[in-house]
């Protein structure tokens, strides 16, 4: 068994640790319920099926590895009429429900087959969870107005254990699947997780009023706000990240000029979040240093190519000149409401720990700049030095790190150097050289080349 | 209609206000229906209206006030029978109520005489179709479906009503077109339907749910309202950043200052009066705003050694916003902005869409105003020298009759 499982490709191992035990889970549920509960009304569950299938079918993407849809609405909906009618239950017919959803369309198009077999064990096992929970408290409750109080508690209670399972279990699959590398997969998560307990709660009481009012025309009009929940969570989906992906387009444009600088300013991206993540940094705090991060670089789209790319140090006008165009791009991002804080940071990422240096909007000379901004110093000098220059090679991480050290307390924030080594410690994966080299040995690599053959 | 002058409407304005409150009041003693009823309705129609203010994606502005006009032929009446003449008191006195409360905040009557005669007749058209049915063709059908079909229908005639009457009441804007205003609406038909749907659902369970049909109606109304008011700030906010960036190459020397921004409010201008509808609109928008953002290459050392064409700044401006995730829908249109909007010996180049021939004729205008300091009228005359083949001559006269009504356009001395 380790034998195959072992010549596998180390993703389609990662994929087939979530995707196998979440299907047997899913597989588990279905006939755990089976076996629990009785069969459903079917003709009430076919239609609201079809739909729930529907809205399954054209889920948005709400962050970078996350699809969410309306369906809980529906599910709820189906959940409480089939528990509240005599004679039908409500979990057996929730995780059928979930078991015909497996697919969206780019599972398809890409042929994908982890996303339909975890899906199949997250979406089914939450319909169990959520129908016995209806089961057990609304079995035999009379469908009266009188009643409504009593649903809407019970359907608060299952919308918020189904979207709290399907959120833990799909939550778990990202982080093992893909790792910790992606940016930004959950910031979003508390408000979209309090809009699906809300959805599911509204679908709940619509099903009960479905059954007060005993009229097939309410179905009509509970297609609508399906309809508007659909609406909501598409209008919600769109733009997303847009600015970031803007943002991001601007940064390949500027490192394009410069070949050394390629990928320069997403490594800085992550390691800034490495050490904000070392040091407790969470949600938009966390965010702001990724900003930061990503735009540290940005005023020098408006430095002339020369300069950057000159071999050897800047004299002093060059130098000046580099800071005037550097300083009116600066001045031009402050002017986005959202951006103001991240150019503060991103400016005070050229001063020092201890006060001195250059400090750039927002920072006053012999004050120490902000944490945030010691974070992107570091992680923009770490990387500087791991990765080749025009005038020298790569240095290798140890020598980097050392460095870091030497000018701790100095240059550079302690705490985050120290948090930096942790961060870097944890991950396991080393940047720069392979070989131990200084800055002297590194520059004379550069400047002869062959030397490099005889490593 | 677009030469009347404040006072005139000013008169119009309470002339119609007046006539709806008297319709809604001489309704309101035919009517069987309490008193009391009519008097929540109206209440609840002035309030909805006044506070909720539900936010669309092309910026149009709904109000709840919408769905609590389509619930009002359900709820009010008693079971089989509709009274249309309460639901003419409910939308006569609500809607001249909301007339005089909006007027003493101010606002203008170019705004506010069109918005309250769309709404009055709008809601009118509805309930009538809707009670025309209910009591005549479909009163025979049984209980459930006789509610459906009759809504389905008034809500048809309503839309149909709504688009009229927008395409028709352009009071004061004159650099809109009827085409441009009758799109922005059937582009926000979503928004629309639901609102309407939801006032139906909370009618359809009013009489056996009483007030328990409140929170079922408004709670998809919030998440709709949560979502777009999101969705409008994002977007704000993704101007700003856009804007912005457009603003690198001016600030480092390598455009004209404030050249992006004055193109696209003209290029946007423009396309509004040739009747694009709002998505189009849009890409021109974020078109304009990009389509010189090439020129941060301008300070590569080669590229000043070598010469560059307009066509090469195209093209990098093209190939930086391909890069970005919601601009790159654009990026074709910036490709193509300079280049002639016909093909010799052919009527059109289908490869230059009215998008770029739009930024074409702006940023030429704005070149030449305020980088060759012609004057407005030399810069058009240089376009209409250009529209046989350079220009495209209904965007160039589209410019021309934009340019007329700010009045720009002073005649040259010789």
């Amino acid at each position: 068994m380790r034998g195959w499982f072992g010549r596998l490709r180390p993703t389609v191992q990662r994929r087939l640790k979530i995707a196998v035990p979440y299907f047997l889970m899913g597989l588990g549920s279905l006939v755990v319920s089976a076996l629990v509960s009785g069969p459903p009304n079917w003709g009430i569950w076919a239609p609201l099926a079809a739909l729930f299938v529907l809205l399954e079918f054209f889920a948005v993407e709400v962050n970078d590895r996350m699809l969410q849809s309306a369906s809980v609405m529906v599910a709820m909906t189906a959940g409480v009429i089939l528990a509240m009618e005599p004679g039908s239950d409500a979990m057996f017919g929730m995780a059928l429900m979930g078991a015909l959803a497996l697919f969206t369309p780019a599972d398809f198009k890409e042929r994908r087959w982890f996303q339909p077999l975890a899906n199949f064990g997250q979406i089914v096992t939450a319909g169990a969870v959520a129908g016995f929970i209806l089961d057990v408290n609304l079995e035999g409750i009379e469908s009266s107005t009188g009643s409504l109080p009593l649903v809407l508690l019970v359907s608060a209670a299952a919308a918020f254990a189904y979207t709290t399972v399907q959120t833990l279990l799909v939550r778990h699959a990202v982080k093992t699947v893909f790792g910790r590398d992606n940016l930004e997969p959950w910031s979003q998560m508390p408000i979209l997780f309090t809009g699906q307990v809300a959805m599911g709660l509204l679908g709940g009481l619509i099903g009960a009023a479905y059954l007060v009012a005993d009229r097939n025309v309410i179905l009509v009009f509970i297609v609508g706000v399906y309809a508007i929940g659909h609406m909501s969570l598409y209008a919600f989906s769109q733009l997303r990240e847009s600015h970031i992906g803007s943002i991001r387009g601007f940064v390949k444009t500027l490192e394009a000029k410069d070949m050394y600088t390629r990928g320069h300013t997403e490594r800085v991206a992550v390691f800034a979040q490495m050490i904000g993540e070392e040091l407790g940094f969470t949600g938009t705090q966390l965010e702001t240093v990724r900003w930061s991060a990503l735009i540290h670089d940005l005023g020098k789209l408006a430095v002339p190519t020369e300069l950057i790319r000159k071999r050897g140090r800047l004299d002093d006008s060059e130098y000046a000149e580099m800071k005037t165009h550097a300083h009116l791009v600066e001045e031009i991002l402050a002017e986005v409401d959202f951006l103001q804080p991240m150019v503060e940071i991103a400016s005070g990422h050229h001063s020092n720990f201890d006060g001195s240096g250059y400090g750039g909007r927002g920072h006053t000379d012999g004050h120490p700049p902000r944490l945030e901004a010691c974070i992107v110093a570091v992680a923009d000098a770490f990387d500087a030095m791991t990765s080749a220059r025009s005038y020298r090679m790569a240095l290798s991480q140890q020598y980097a790190l050392a460095e870091l050290r030497r000018h701790s307390g100095g240059q550079f924030h302690p705490e985050v150097v120290d948090a930096f080594e942790r961060a870097l410690n944890k991950t396991g994966r080393r940047w720069g050289a392979p070989h131990v080299n200084d800055e002297e040995m590194a520059r004379r690599l550069a400047e002869e080349p062959e030397l490099t053959l005889r490593g | 209609m677009a030469r009347w002058s404040h006072r005139t409407l000013s008169i119009a304005s309470w002339g119609f206000a007046l006539l709806i409150a008297g319709v809604g009041a001489l309704a309101a003693t035919v009517t069987t229906t309490d008193p009391l009823q009519i008097l929540i309705a109206v209440t609840a129609l002035v309030v909805a209206s006044m506070v909720g203010v539900a936010a669309s994606n092309s910026g149009n502005r709904f109000t709840t006030g919408l769905a609590v006009a389509a619930a009002v032929p359900f709820v009010l009446g008693t079971g089989d029978d509709v009274d249309l003449a309460a639901c003419i008191a409910t939308y006569g006195l609500g809607e001249a109520i909301v007339w005089a409360l909006r007027h003493s905040r101010g606002e203008d009557n170019r705004e506010l005489l069109p918005t309250m005669v769309r709404r009055f007749v709008g809601y009118a058209t509805y309930a009538t179709v809707y009670t025309a049915f209910r009591v005549g063709p479909f009163a025979e059908l049984s209980g459930d479906w006789a509610d459906l079909l009759p809504f389905a229908l008034a809500l048809v005639a309503w839309i149909a009503v709504e688009v009229i009457l927008r395409a028709l009441l352009v009071l004061g804007k004159r650099e809109l077109s009827r085409t441009y205003l009758a799109r922005a609406l059937l582009h926000d038909l979503n928004v629309f339907l639901g609102l309407a749907m939801t006032g139906a659902l909370f009618g359809e369970l009013w009489p056996s749910l009483k007030w328990w049909a409140l929170p079922i109606a408004l709670l998809p109304y919030s998440f709709a309202h949560l979502a777009f008011k999101r969705f409008q700030q994002t977007k704000a906010t993704y101007k700003q950043t856009i804007r912005a960036l457009a603003r690198i190459p001016e600030v480092s020397g390598l455009g004209i200052d404030g050249h992006a921004d004055r193109t696209t409010e003209l290029a946007s201008a423009v396309a509004k009066e040739i009747g694009l509808g709002p998505v189009q609109v849009e890409d021109v928008e974020y078109a304009g705003l990009m389509h010189d953002i090439g020129r941060v290459s301008l300070n590569e050392p080669q590229i000043l050694r070598m010469g560059y064409s307009d066509n090469d700044i195209a093209r990098w401006s093209s190939e930086i916003i391909a890069e970005s995730p919601y601009l790159s829908r654009v990026a074709d249109h910036v490709r193509h902005q300079y280049e002639p909007y016909r093909k010799p010996g052919e009527q059109t180049d289908p490869d230059v869409s009215v998008v770029s021939r739009i930024i074409k004729v702006a940023a030429a205008y704005d070149w030449q105003v305020h980088q060759d300091h012609l004057s407005p009228l030399q810069a058009l005359e240089n376009l209409h020298a250009g529209a046989a083949y350079e220009y495209d001559p209904e965007v160039v006269a589209s410019l021309r009759r934009l340019l007329e009504a700010r009045g720009v356009l002073t005649p040259v001395h010789a």
